[in-house]
Parts: structure tokens; sequence; C-alpha cells
């Protein structure tokens, strides 16, 4: 393997550190991802050298702060190659772009609509959604999974001529299944369907080219990709986001305002009111930095070489129930009969080891999978296959201590 | 008289847990304990029993006799049994009066599981506290709206 992931754990201090006296070994990092020095230096020479607000004083800070963000926008929209940096909206995360969109899409549903996602969705994916239908009288309808978690092979007919909005995950938070997006996001243009991808899953690990996936939206959160926490990306091409209807209205977004009316600023303002998390930006562009100096291919290849070695050692073992695929993925998320998830947690962590027990914001796809949880384990560029071992060592503990006589 | 802990004397709980030196042995410690508590029938598994706020299912059954309390509890998850015992064995028995005066974090705390206390939403312990402390059958009411 070309990639050595060890040239990596010097960028991230925090991960030399000891947990009830064991080596800490961070397998969370779907929830989150741990920030390296970089991203870390950014915001700090943000506040030891540029801060002040953006696109208002003109004064020697105030510039530099907004060169400095403007030109984060730029790095972030060659990040994901969106043609203009206009087209860059920023938020606090995935969470509140999609949010963004519901609210602003309101006025072109009318009842009957149909808003469509898929059964692998994030609650941020399905709620807003959900409740945009009821607000609306839209029907959200769902794209399923069979029985044994995979497509079913014929799904073309749930998008119809009433389908409005099609939302879908790039890549499950809960089980790490990617979606057939290429083929489902064309079935919903056909229909003339507005397109939103959830992409805070596929950032940290997959290149991701807006033009090639050809969505109207694109949404991912800094903090899943090595950046800060409380910042997001909205994409969206250009008649997409002229649509949308300002979620949030007052100062920053708007180019004239008098007691009778407002005039809204042109975009990417108009969708970004009040003074917007600079830190977080900066941090944000940073972690795109860190990413681009990378071998993406490699790192990406080595984090699915690690869940691919747990899957196969697990597998191996025996009396697990894996709902992650095979290959093609970068997190594990598993359950063991007869045994809480949360017992299995409690003794990872006494260990030292740090994974996720849980229904992954997914309680429909929990549901389906006919489990109230999985344990998750999630892989990042600084991973080691020690690393990998050592949870499947201690996991296989666990399950002895914990098994019934 | 039994108490609903069985043979378990609460000292002995007590002195169990506290000699735990690390995480681990805490971790082991609760797994034996929690092998100490009997399990509710189905049918005491109601959903009026069941504890809201725990990621992992708990039923807390609590009945007065002679003005003192008494507690059955289960959990889908054994360590949470396990603490379930740790938690009974400071209130089994006790007048509802003392059991408002203690102070049960603090108690908890003593016994080495202060980590079972934060109010993430993977452990409803500060919600098993809250019910005992209530006293209430029906926890459900303190959000209803006032009359």
């Amino acid at each position: 393997m070309a990639f050595d992931p060890l040239l990596l754990r010097p960028l991230f201090p925090i991960l030399a550190q000891s947990a009830y006296d064991h080596p800490l070994t961070y397998l969370d990092n779907a929830a989150t991802t741990q920030k390296p020095l970089p991203v870390l230096d950014a915001i700090q020479e943000y506040y030891l050298s540029f801060n002040a607000n953006v696109h208002r004083g003109a004064h020697f800070l105030s510039d530099r702060a907004t060169n400095r963000f403007e030109q984060a926008r730029d790095t972030v929209a060659k990040f994901i190659n969106a043609p203009e940096q206009s087209h860059v909206i920023w938020t606090k995360g995935t969470t509140e772009a999609i949010n963004v969109v519901a609210y602003g899409l309101e006025h072109i549903l009318e009842k009957g609509d149909e808003i469509l996602i898929t059964s692998l969705e994030h609650h941020a994916n399905l709620v807003p959604w959900q409740q945009l239908a009821f607000r609306t009288g839209a029907r959200l309808r769902i794209v399923p999974l069979t029985s044994n978690g995979e497509w079913e092979p014929e799904f073309s007919h749930y998008f119809t001529d009433r389908t409005r909005i099609f939302a879908a995950t790039q890549v499950s938070n809960a089980i790490g299944a990617s979606t057939p997006l290429r083929t489902m996001i064309n079935l919903a243009k056909q229909q003339g369907a507005f397109t939103l991808v959830d992409g805070a899953q596929a950032v940290a690990h997959y290149p991701v080219d807006v033009q090639a996936l050809d969505c109207d939206f694109y949404v991912f959160s800094g903090h899943k990709m090595y950046g800060p926490t409380g910042i997001g990306v909205l994409y969206g091409k250009n008649h997409a986001l002229e649509i949308l209807m300002p979620y949030q209205t007052g100062g920053e977004m708007v180019r004239h305002v008098s007691y009778q009316a407002t005039e809204f600023n042109v975009l990417p303002y108009r969708l970004e009111a009040g003074t917007p998390h600079i830190e977080g930006v900066i941090g944000l562009a940073a972690a795109c930095d860190f990413l681009n100096a990378q071998d993406r291919l490699a790192l990406l290849a080595w984090e699915q070489s690690l869940a691919n070695h747990v899957y196969t050692r697990l597998l191996k073992a025996g009396g697990i129930e894996i709902y992650s695929p095979e290959k093609n993925t970068t997190l594990v998320s598993l359950s063991v009969p007869n045994i809480h998830i949360l017992d299995l947690n409690a003794y990872l962590d006494s260990q030292g080891i740090a994974v996720r027990a849980g229904s992954h914001c997914a309680h429909p796809l929990m549901a389906q999978l006919g489990v109230a949880g999985t344990l998750r384990a999630s892989f990042a560029c600084y991973n080691t296959i020690e690393e990998a071992d050592r949870f499947c060592d201690v996991l296989l503990d666990a399950i002895d201590l914990l098994n019934d006589e | 008289m039994t108490d609903s802990l069985g043979q378990q004397k609460p000292v002995n709980i007590k002195a169990q847990l506290q000699a735990c030196r690390s995480k681990e042995e805490t971790f082991k410690t609760l797994v034996t304990l929690s092998k100490t508590l009997p399990r509710l029938s189905t049918e005491e598994k109601t959903e009026q029993n069941k504890i809201k706020g725990c990621e992992s299912a708990v039923w807390l059954i609590m009945e007065e006799n002679d003005g003192r309390r008494h507690f059955k509890a289960d959990s889908d998850a054994k360590l949470m049994r396990g603490v379930l015992v740790a938690i009974l064995s400071l209130v089994e028995g006790k007048t509802q009066t003392d059991i408002q005066q203690m102070d049960l974090k603090a108690e908890l705390a003593e016994l080495n599981l202060s980590s079972y206390l934060t109010s993430s939403r993977t452990n409803g312990v500060l919600a098993i506290l809250d019910k005992i402390k209530s006293g209430s059958e029906h926890r459900d009411n303190q959000h209803s709206p006032k009359q």
C-alpha cells in the first residue's frame, strides 16, 4: 500500500493521548473527524492577524478578512468542482443547508406533489422534507431497500410526473452503503424534479464533482471532513439557488431596506443572513487544502481497506451481524444477537476505543433492518491497521465477557 | 424480609464498586452485579413503567409498603442492569422522605459511576434518578400542560 497513515499522525496531536490508560483509538469518524494542525493554525491565524467583520468595514483588517473569506469560498467551490464561487452558500452544516432548501422550495409545491427520498436517509435529510410535506400537502415517498439491505432492482416507478424534489444521501451514515446516485438523479431530472445530494458522509472520503453528479443542490458539513464544527456548505446550480426563498432574513442578505420593503442582495449573500461563521469558513478552506494536498484516491483506498479488513475478520469470527457492504465503504456497522450494543460500546470505551452505538439518527432504516441500533466503527485517513485489529480484538473480548453462560 | 436485590447486601455492592481501579474493572463488576437483578416479567414491562430518555430500555416499578419504598427494575442492556443494582441498593426500603433528602448523584459518583451520569442521550441514569426522586408513578404528567 502506497499510503502510510503514520505520516499524517503528527498532524493530529489529539490522537497521541491515552484514554483510561489505553492508547486512544478513535473510530467515530463518521460522527466527526479530528482536525489537523493546518486547520487549527488557520483558525488561530485568523484571530491573531485578521479578525474583523466581513463585507462591511472599509479598513485594513476588514479588507484582509473579506479577502480571505471570499478566497475560502473559491477554495471550497474548486474542492467540489462548482463552476462559480457564488454557487457556494455558507451554512451551519448539512442540516441547516437542507432546511434552507426545504423552506426555500416551499412556494413551488402544491398539494399532491411528491417529495422523494431513500431508505438510507439520516433524519437530517428526512424530517425537513416530511415537515415540508405536512405544510404543503405534498406526499413524502421513499425509495426502499429490500429486506437484505439491497436496492429494489426496479425503483424507477418511484420517480413520477408528480416528483418535484428528490433528495438522497451519497453514502449512508448508518451502514456505509452508497446510493446509485447517477441513475436516481437521471430519473429525477427526467421528471423535472429538483435534486439534492446529502454529501455529509462522502466529502471526507470521495473526491466530489458536483458538475459530474449534475445535482441541483449538494450539501455537506465541515466537521466531518477535518474542518471545524458549525460550518457547512450548500452548493446549488444558479437557477436552483435563485428560486429559493430566503429561509432567514436580516443583515448582510439585503441590498436596500425601507420600512415598506426590502430588496434582497444577490447570490450568495441573499441566502446568508447575519454575520457569518468567519473562523469556520477559514478553517474549512484549510481542511480543503489539507485534503487537496493528499492523494485522495490513495486515502480512500486505505480507509476502505481498513473497513474491509474489519469486515473480513469479524465475518470469520462468526456470530456477528454486519450491515455494511463488504467493499467500497469506510465503515463497519454491526450488531451481536443477544448482546446490547451499548454494553459492547461501554467495554470498547473502557479500552480507549471510541465508536458509535445507536440508531445513527436513522430510525426508519433501523426499523427496516430489524434492529434497535448498531455499533459503528468508522475510519479516517489517520487510522492504522493496528487500530482496526485492536477494535476487532477488543470487540471479540467484549462478546466473550457479555455472552451469557 | 427479602428485598428485591436477592442476596446482595448494599454494603457489599458499595465495596465492590469502590474497589474498582479502572473503567474496565467497573465494567466487569457491573456485569457481575447485573446477574443479581431479578428480571421483570413481560407483563411488568409496560410503557408506563418504561423510563423515557434512555437509549437502552429501562423499566422501573415502585411500590410503597409500610411507608417504605420498594423497587423492581430491568433493562435490555446488561451494564444498565448492573447500574440499576447499584442505584436500587441506595434507595431500597427507604422512606420517600429519606430518598428525597439523598444526593443520589453524589452517592453514585462515590461508587465510581460518575461517567454514567452525563446527560448524554446514550444514558438515561439521570431520568431514572428523577423518577425515583419524584416518587411518582406517572412521570409523564410533569410534561402535560398546566391546568
